[in-house]
C-alpha cells in the first residue's frame, strides 16, 4: 500500500458520502450552496486530517479499552479549534453552517477513520488517508450543493447561471430535494460502479452500504467497517 | 491494577494537553473573534442608523465602566467633531433577549435612531420590529419620551407583536440611562 | 411558547429528521423492521432526555459561570458518552428486561447526531430547563415517527422489483424525501 493510493481511494474508489455511505446529516443539511458545502468540506478536512495525525502518533500508548474515549477528546478538541477559528476568521460560515459545525464531533467518517484507519497505521499513511477522504468529501458537497443552488436559486456560488427568465426551483433548497437528490447520485454511482465491473469482466460489486461504519465505530467492532 | 493506572494515566494526559491547547486558542483567537462578531452584528444596524458617518465607529470604539459592567461605546463624527454615539442594549423579547442599537444625537439630546442587531424571534410577526417603517419612528424623539403610544410616548407597536415592540422600547430606554449616566466622561473620550 | 404548539411544530412541521436532518445514519441503518425501529426509538427518547438534563445543567452551573462556553462541544460529546455507559451499566444490573429490549441500541446512541443536536440546539434556542426536557421529548418523539413510518414502507419494499443501483440506501433516501415532502404540508398549521 502507497502513500498515493491510500490518498486518491478517498477521491473515488471509497469517496465519501457517495460510495462509502458516512457523515449523511452534514451532506444533507449544509448544500443549500456550493460555497455552504465547500465551507464544511474545508472544516472536514481539517478535523480528519489532524485527527489522523495524532492519532496515528499515539496508538501505541492507548489502552485498548480507552480508544474510543480517547479519539472522542482529540476529535472534539479538534473540532472546538475549528468552531474558534471560523469565529474568527469566516463569521458568515459559521453562521450558516449553525450547529452542524459542533456536530462534525458525531459525524461518522472522523470516528470512523480514526477506528479503521489511523489507529493501525503510520503517521503519514493515516495523514493522506485523511487528507483523501477529506477532499473527497468535500468534492461531494460541492457538487451536491452546486447541484441544488443551480436548480434551486438559479445561481452558483452565487452568482446568476441562467437569464432573468428562469424560475427557481424551490423543491431543491428545501429538505425533500436535499434527501432526492442525494438518493439519485447514490443510485447513479452504483450504475457506475456495476457498469464499470461487468466491462472489466469482474462480478458485480456490492451496491453502497448504509451507514454500517457509523454502529461500528460506536460499538468498537472495527472489522465491520466497511473497507473497500 | 497496572493496567487501570495506565488508563487513568493516558486519558487524563490527553484531556490535559487538549485542554491546554485550546485555553491558548481561545486566547488567541478573542480579539479576532471579538472584531468579527462586531463587523457582522453590530455593524450593519451601526451602517443603518448613521449612514452618513465619517469615521469608523466600529474602530473608534471605546468601553466604559457603568454600574452593571462594562459598556462598548461607538462614537459617530463630522468633521472631525463627535455628533453621535451609539451604544448596544438588550430588551425582553418573545423568544429571548432582543438586542438593539440605539443610536444617540449629542448636541439635540434626542434619539437619531435604532437598528435590530439579535432577535430570536418567530418568523413573520415578531421580524417586523426589524423594517424600517417601525424603527423610523424612533428618530429624533427627545431621550425622556420613549414609549409605545398606548403608554404614554408615541411609537406605535407592530400590530400583532407588542412583546416584541415592547422589547426594543424597553433596549433603547436602557440605552438612553446608561448613556445618561456616561454622559460627563464621554465628551472627553473621543 | 404554548406547550401544544411546539408538540406539533417539533413532531410534524420542524421534525428533527425530516426537516433539520439530524440523526440520518440510524434513520437509514435501523430502518429495515418495525421492531428494530422501535427499539431504536425508544432509546433515542430515553437517552435525549437524559442527555439533555444532564447537558442542561453542565451548561448553566459549570460552563457558564466559570466563562468555558467554548467547550461546549468537548463537555457535551462527553457527558453523552458517559451517560450512555452508565445507563447500559445500570439497566443491565437493575432492569434486565428492559437492557434487552433497548440495550444493542445504546452504544449506537453516543454517535448519534439527533441526541448531541438536541442538547446544543436547546442551548442555542436559550430554552429554560423544563422547556428544554419537553422540547428534548418532544423532538425525539417525533424522530421515533420518522423512523417507524420509514420501517413500514421499507417492509413493502423488500418485495418491489427495483433496478439493482437503486436498491438499499438510494431508494431510502428518495423514499425519505417523499416523506419530507408529506410533513411540509404541516407547515401551514404553525405559521
Amino acid at each position: 500500500m502507497s502513500i498515493v493510493k491510500e490518498f486518491t481511494k478517498g477521491l473515488w474508489k471509497e469517496i465519501p458520502p457517495f460510495r462509502l455511505v458516512l457523515g449523511l446529516c452534514p451532506t444533507l443539511a449544509v448544500t443549500k450552496t456550493a460555497s455552504d458545502g465547500m465551507g464544511m468540506g474545508a472544516a472536514v478536512i481539517f478535523v480528519l486530517v489532524l485527527s489522523n495525525v495524532i492519532i496515528s502518533l499515539v496508538r501505541k500508548i492507548i489502552p485498548k479499552k480507552v480508544r474510543i474515549a480517547c479519539f472522542i477528546v482529540i476529535a472534539a478538541s479538534l473540532v472546538v479549534s475549528v468552531e474558534l477559528l471560523m469565529q474568527a476568521y469566516a463569521y458568515p460560515l459559521y453562521q450558516s453552517l449553525g450547529i452542524f459545525v459542533p456536530l462534525i464531533v458525531v459525524n461518522c467518517i472522523i470516528l470512523g477513520r480514526a477506528e479503521a484507519f489511523a489507529a493501525k497505521n503510520p503517521v503519514l499513511m493515516s495523514a493522506a488517508d485523511g487528507l483523501g477522504m477529506g477532499i473527497g468529501f468535500t468534492l461531494s458537497l460541492t457538487f451536491l450543493g452546486a447541484l441544488r443552488e443551480i436548480f434551486g436559486y438559479g445561481k452558483l456560488f452565487g452568482s446568476a447561471v441562467f437569464g432573468p427568465a428562469f424560475k427557481p426551483f424551490t423543491f431543491m433548497v428545501e429538505a425533500p430535494g436535499a434527501f432526492v437528490c442525494l438518493g439519485l447520485i447514490l443510485a447513479a454511482m452504483n450504475y457506475l460502479a456495476i457498469w464499470q465491473s461487468k466491462r472489466a469482466g469482474l462480478p458485480e460489486p456490492a451496491i453502497a452500504a448504509s451507514c454500517g461504519g457509523c454502529r461500528a465505530c460506536a460499538i468498537g467492532e472495527s472489522k465491520q467497517i466497511v473497507e473497500g | 491494577m497496572r493496567e487501570l493506572i495506565n488508563m487513568i494515566v493516558v486519558l487524563s494526559l490527553i484531556s490535559g494537553a487538549s485542554g491546554l491547547s485550546l485555553a491558548y486558542l481561545k486566547d488567541m483567537t478573542a480579539k479576532p473573534i471579538e472584531d468579527q462578531v462586531l463587523f457582522y452584528v453590530q455593524g450593519p444596524a451601526l451602517k443603518a442608523v448613521f449612514p452618513d458617518a465619517e469615521n469608523d465607529p466600529l474602530a473608534d470604539r471605546k468601553k466604559f465602566d457603568t454600574a452593571d459592567g462594562a459598556v462598548t461605546v461607538f462614537p459617530v463624527k463630522k468633521g472631525g467633531k463627535l455628533t453621535a454615539v451609539a451604544l448596544e442594549a438588550f430588551g425582553p423579547g418573545y423568544g429571548g433577549d432582543i438586542g438593539v442599537i440605539v443610536g444617540i444625537d449629542v448636541a439635540k439630546n434626542t434619539l437619531a435612531g435604532i437598528g435590530v442587531t439579535t432577535l430570536k424571534e418567530t418568523p413573520g410577526l415578531g421580524m417586523r420590529v426589524t423594517e424600517a417603517k417601525y424603527q423610523k419612528q424612533f428618530k429624533g424623539l427627545a431621550l425622556d419620551k420613549v414609549g409605545l403610544s398606548g403608554k404614554g410616548g408615541t411609537v406605535d407597536a407592530v400590530s400583532g407583536a407588542t412583546i416584541s415592540s415592547t422589547g426594543t422600547v424597553t433596549a433603547a430606554n436602557k440605552a438612553i440611562e446608561i448613556y445618561k449616566s456616561l454622559k460627563p466622561k464621554l465628551e472627553g473620550a473621543f | 411558547m404554548d406547550y401544544f404548539l411546539m408538540l406539533i411544530s417539533a413532531i410534524f412541521v420542524n421534525n428533527i429528521l425530516l426537516a433539520q436532518y439530524l440523526g440520518n445514519c440510524p434513520f437509514l441503518g435501523c430502518s429495515k423492521e418495525k421492531g428494530v425501529a422501535f427499539g431504536m426509538g425508544a432509546a433515542v427518547i430515553f437517552v435525549a432526555v437524559m442527555a439533555t438534563a444532564f447537558t442542561w445543567i453542565m451548561q448553566k452551573w459549570v460552563l457558564e459561570p466559570y466563562g468555558l462556553g467554548y467547550l461546549q462541544t468537548l463537555v457535551f460529546i462527553l457527558v453523552i458518552a458517559a451517560l450512555v455507559q452508565f445507563v447500559e451499566m445500570f439497566l443491565k444490573k437493575m432492569v434486565p428486561p428492559l437492557y434487552k429490549a433497548l440495550g444493542i441500541f445504546l452504544p449506537l446512541i453516543t454517535t448519534n447526531c439527533a441526541v448531541l443536536g438536541i442538547a446544543i440546539l436547546v442551548q442555542r434556542k436559550e430554552f429554560g430547563l423544563g422547556m428544554s426536557l419537553y422540547y428534548s421529548f418532544v423532538a425525539s418523539l417525533g424522530f421515533t415517527l420518522a423512523l417507524m413510518l420509514m420501517a413500514g414502507i421499507r417492509e413493502r419494499l423488500v418485495i418491489a422489483r427495483l433496478p439493482k443501483s437503486l436498491q438499499g440506501t438510494s431508494i431510502g433516501l428518495v423514499m425519505a424525501g417523499l416523506m419530507s415532502l408529506t410533513f411540509f404540508a404541516f407547515k401551514g398549521m404553525i405559521e
